[in-house]
């Protein structure tokens, strides 16, 4: 169904918002590849019609409008020239936005207003909070409870943006799977802050890395030029973005090249030699190690994926002065202390050689785990599985990794708080219980 | 339809208590589904998928096997089926398997890429190549492995063109910009290679590590000074890093290791 010109002007000059009227948004509008003057607004329309964004700083002028070309129901709207670290109040719709006239009531305009804060200027310092899904798409109430545990924890206080570590909707990642698992489950957080997705096995029955296919390729706009910051990797399927002072990887753990050679590695290589950030932050499906519902110890578990991310693909990020590696996969929450330079089997571990900083690395426990400022090779990171965004496994895994400091069989999120050269992580489980928690400081 | 023996099938729900979770669980669901549809061959299909993912290449077939008997010209079974051969290293078989499933979906690509490697595999490269030809051309943004990939099939002169061709709407993708930095050295174009660094040198936050470049490839082709020039001009932009990147000791080795190579020709690594 499109609406006629005639009966779009008449809902202009009524104040009244065509979009309300004629067409329903099915999914969004959710926001993606934001930087510090630019972000990409998508949603979805259940018909055909243009694609407009009415924003601005101030929640009764949305007088600017950005649109794209077509009338279509998958609706992609760059937004740019933007300002840094600045709130901006949007809303969507296939005309611009026109304010209730004044004398009327304030029912007459039907457009949803929402708003995003912009990121700082790569390499400034902003408190920035950061939220940490792996595995969550199973659509059930798990999810949804770790999903409340956050909006509960973190309440008032904004979510900068997020992290889907893979396996984002079960079970073969279909565009129905992520309309119930993603754009039904997170509505509210989808409007307001920009996610940042890792390809996982699940997903990847519907995509394809290689031609950049599929429903994960189509749902997600992500950078291949770095448009956010690092270098430019070609392809959605691993890429590399900026905010404030904390350079993010993703790694397509899943269906790209792993090789030594390969395409991936040579760009990780450009990539970590390029940045200038104080924090590196790497994420990806397969851990490099696990005793939960996987085994990494065990070739055959998920085709060598998780070996090759431990021998190949660690030991370049690890000199590259990774700081904290995201996994998932694996449906439980694991945590080391600060490591380094395991790349063995769990038997080849050895704390005296591979722990650079031992105990809880939490300030009034052992203290919080301290690093050198600067790109210091090899100095130790913090190794966190937490795949348990929408469930904990069926059976007790045996979470006897030697290389953890921590281990629960409990569904959950991460929160990442970093603050100019202070990192904090917690875990909250789908009770609302802060179950771990611990610190980084860089000096 | 028919259900497949009973005999398998017994064999089949056995293995599940092996298996890692991840297996166990994906079987516990399937064998359900199997039991109240045993004559749906996708059921089959993913249960030979999900053994197939852990390299459990017997049962992964005799999985397939039954879909194939259920379902005898499904694309995705001949899919599995040649992906399956393909990991086994029996290219001949995979092909014949990948011939069948292109003929009933020419569109799947995943099967044009698997098709392409048999067919590499058995010395036929220029199939092999047209064959990534046609995903290339099909896909909307095709990864920097495949076009490596395609690139590797062709001469230097060719393979440099095509990269050329691609690194021209992509941009300067690292992975396609070192292969064709490596063609031009290996052709004597050492000019061309100097120009292409030369602007993923302006494009990068930190130069340091493409000024260096810059004087290896300056250093094998006897142009000492420009060598030296280029060593120190990566010691300079080491130097104008923030003070808390200048100082770390990953700077400070760099440094040395220039300061070395922008001395002397003959302190250089090997
Ligand atoms: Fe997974």
């Amino acid at each position: 169904m499109t609406i006629r010109p005639a009966l779009l002007l008449a809902f202009v000059a009524l104040g009244l918002s065509p979009l309300g009227a004629a067409t329903t948004i099915l999914r969004g509008p959710y926001l993606q590849s934001a930087t510090p003057d630019s972000i990409v607004i998508r949603w979805r329309t259940d018909a055909t019609e243009a694609s407009v964004v009415s924003y601005g700083t101030d929640r009764e002028q949305l007088t600017s409008v950005a649109k794209a070309e077509g009338i279509l129901t998958e609706h992609i709207v760059p937004l740019s020239e933007l300002k840094p670290a600045t709130t901006y109040y949007y809303t969507v719709g296939s005309v611009p936005f026109a304010p209730p006239a004044a004398g009327k009531s304030g029912s007459s305009s039907r457009a949803a207003i929402h708003s995003f804060t912009t990121p700082p200027p790569a390499g400034t310092v902003k408190p920035t909070r950061i939220w940490v899904l792996g595995d969550p798409g199973t659509k059930n109430d798990v999810q949804r409870a770790v999903r409340d545990a956050y909006y509960n924890f973190t309440a008032k206080r904004a979510t900068d943006l997020w992290l889907l570590l893979g396996d984002n909707a079960y079970p073969d990642g279909t565009d129905a799977d992520y309309q119930k698992a993603i754009f039904e489950m997170y509505p509210a957080t989808l409007r307001t802050s920009p996610v940042w997705p890792a390809l996982g096995n699940h997903d990847a029955r519907s995509a394809n890395s290689a031609t950049q296919s599929g429903v994960y390729y189509d749902i997600f706009s992500l950078p291949t030029r770095a448009q956010a910051g690092g270098v430019m990797s070609g392809t959605e399927a691993y890429y590399s973005f900026d905010h404030a002072n904390i350079h993010f990887i993703c790694l397509d753990s899943h269906d790209t090249e792993r090789k030594p050679d390969g395409a991936m590695m040579q760009w990780l290589k450009a990539d970590l030699a390029a940045t200038t950030r104080d924090w590196i932050i790497a994420y990806f499906h397969h851990p490099t190690y696990t005793k939960g519902t996987h085994d990494s110890d065990k070739d055959s578990d998920s085709s060598g994926r998780m070996n090759d991310m431990r021998a190949i693909f660690l030991p370049v990020l690890e000199q590259g002065g990774v700081d904290l590696i995201l996994t998932g996969h694996s449906h439980v929450y694991e945590r080391s202390p600060l490591i380094n330079g395991h790349y063995g089997k769990s038997p080849t571990f050895d704390a005296a050689k591979h722990v650079v900083q031992r105990g809880d690395g939490r300030f009034g426990g052992d203290g919080a785990y301290r690093k050198k400022r600067g790109r210091v090779p090899n100095a130790g990171e913090v190794s966190i599985v937490t795949g348990s965004a929408g469930q904990a496994g069926s059976k007790p895994p045996p979470l006897n990794h030697p290389v953890f400091y921590l281990a629960l069989n409990e569904a959950g999120s991460s929160v990442i708080d970093v603050d100019g050269l202070r990192l904090d992580l917690t875990f909250i489980n789908d009770k609302g219980e802060k179950r771990d928690w611990f610190s980084i400081i860089k000096e | 339809m028919r259900a497949p023996p009973p005999i398998l099938l017994v064999v089949l729900v056995a293995t599940a208590l092996r298996a890692h979770p991840e297996i166990e669980a994906g079987l516990a669901r399937l064998n359900t589904a199997v039991a109240t549809q045993p004559g749906n061959a996708d059921l089959y299909l993913e249960r030979g998928e999900l053994y197939a993912r852990h390299e459990e290449w017997f049962h992964a077939e005799a999985n397939y096997l039954t879909a194939a008997e259920l379902a005898p010209r499904h694309a995705g079974i001949f899919r599995a089926r040649g992906a399956l051969a393909l990991a086994r290293r029996l290219p001949a078989e995979a092909l014949s398997f990948l011939n069948e499933a292109r003929d009933l979906d020419p569109a799947d690509l995943s099967t044009r890429i698997l098709r392409a490697r048999a067919l590499r595999q058995l010395g036929r490269n220029v199939e092999s190549g047209e064959e990534l030809d046609h995903v290339l051309r099909q896909s909307r943004s095709p990864s920097p492995d495949l076009i490596l990939e395609r690139a590797a099939l062709l001469s230097p002169p060719e393979s440099l063109r095509m990269l050329d061709g691609f690194l021209s709407r992509t941009g300067p993708v690292p992975a396609l910009e070192m292969r064709a930095l490596s063609l031009e050295e290996s052709l004597g174009r050492i000019d061309a290679a100097l120009a292409r660094l030369d602007r993923l040198t302006a494009a990068a936050e930190r130069k340091e590590a493409w000024l260096r470049r810059r004087g290896d490839i300056l250093r094998r082709t006897g142009r000492e000074t420009e060598a030296r020039a280029a060593y120190t001009a990566a010691l300079t932009a080491v130097s104008s890093l923030p003070p808390w990147l200048r100082e770390s000791p990953e700077s400070a080795a760099l440094a040395n290791e220039l300061a070395t190579l922008a001395r002397s020709p003959s302190s250089s690594p090997p």
